[in-house]
């Protein structure tokens, strides 16, 4: 899963131990960035 | 096959106005339903998004893509046939339907100012688009005649003089009438009395005293003459929609014809 910090602003990846936090400077608030796959919309 | 009477009051490329007759109110009617219905025009009907960083969702986006009307040249492509468009804008900048890069030089956004999206610092839409062409029914972004309506031809007869002390009250009437009563009729917008010519009544602000001071006047349908409002969304002209739509109807009626002669 990857995530931004919402501080310092870098790419975070979490895993199972390290909890919620950013590892660079320690920030709880990540933020879930849009996936760069290509997303196919019908226009209805 | 029996021959109509076309006369043109007003035509332009992308609007006309015409009287058609002798016709049926249902025939009419037909063709009114022909032209918004069963005329196929290019519509944008999938979206592939490959960047979408604006404030809006990739879904409200798609729906004002499909809104785009696109020139679509009668005769060249089949219902189903697909051509691919392109989009990317970097803001901060207005994404227009001008910006909408297409694979087919004969399908093109019709008008280039439309706005699809106001981008800002740091936002992007970069997006693949697929155009189909289909009909009306299928869907209300793939109709080309968008006004489409008709009304009877209108006669005005002057049926004597107005009272010296009568009101002095406009007579409203709206849509065209054919002169029938020169005599009484002064110039207004142009349009010199004459008998059996077009007027539209805008000609004479649509008050019927302004063409015919101190006459009291009746107004008669004119059976089997009607009168057409079209207006194309520029993806083609309104002579190719209106042949087009006729087109739609012979077909049908040949159809018809052929399977039941069995």
């Amino acid at each position: 899963m990857s995530y931004k910090c919402s501080r310092c602003k870098r790419d975070v990846t979490l895993d199972e131990y390290g909890g919620v936090r950013c590892p660079y400077c320690g920030h709880r608030v990540l933020l879930k960035e849009r996936s760069r796959d290509i997303k196919e919309v019908n226009v209805e | 096959m029996e021959d109509y009477e076309v006369q043109f009051v007003d035509r332009s490329e992308r609007s006309a106005r015409f009287v058609v007759r002798p016709i049926t109110p249902a025939f009419a009617n037909g063709i009114r339903r022909a032209m918004i219905a069963d005329v196929p025009t290019f519509s944008i009907d999938t979206v592939r998004f490959i960047e979408n960083s604006s404030v809006m969702f990739d879904e409200q986006i798609g729906l004002r893509l499909g809104l785009v009307p696109l020139t679509t040249p009668p005769g060249e492509f089949e219902r189903g046939d697909e051509v691919t468009l392109s989009l990317d804008v970097e803001g901060p900048e207005t994404a227009y339907s001008g910006d909408l890069v297409s694979s087919d030089e004969l399908v093109q956004p019709a008008d280039e100012n439309i706005p699809i999206i106001d981008l800002k610092e740091e936002q992007r839409l970069e997006l693949e688009a697929d155009a189909v062409l289909d009909v009306g029914k299928e869907h209300a972004k793939h109709q080309g005649g968008v006004a489409v309506s008709y009304r009877h031809l209108q006669a005005v007869e002057v049926v004597g003089d107005a009272g010296e002390f009568d009101d002095e009250e406009p007579e409203i009437l709206r849509g065209v009438i054919e002169e029938q009563a020169a005599d009484a009729a002064v110039e207004t917008g142009g349009y010199e009395p004459e008998n059996g010519q077009l007027v539209p009544t805008e000609a004479f602000e649509h008050d019927l005293t302004n063409r015919y001071p101190g006459k009291d006047v009746e107004v008669t349908d004119i059976d089997g003459a009607f009168v057409f409002d079209v207006e194309t969304d520029g993806s083609f002209s309104v002579d190719e929609l209106v042949v087009e739509a006729i087109g739609t109807i012979e077909d049908r009626a040949t159809e018809l014809k052929e399977s039941i002669q069995l």
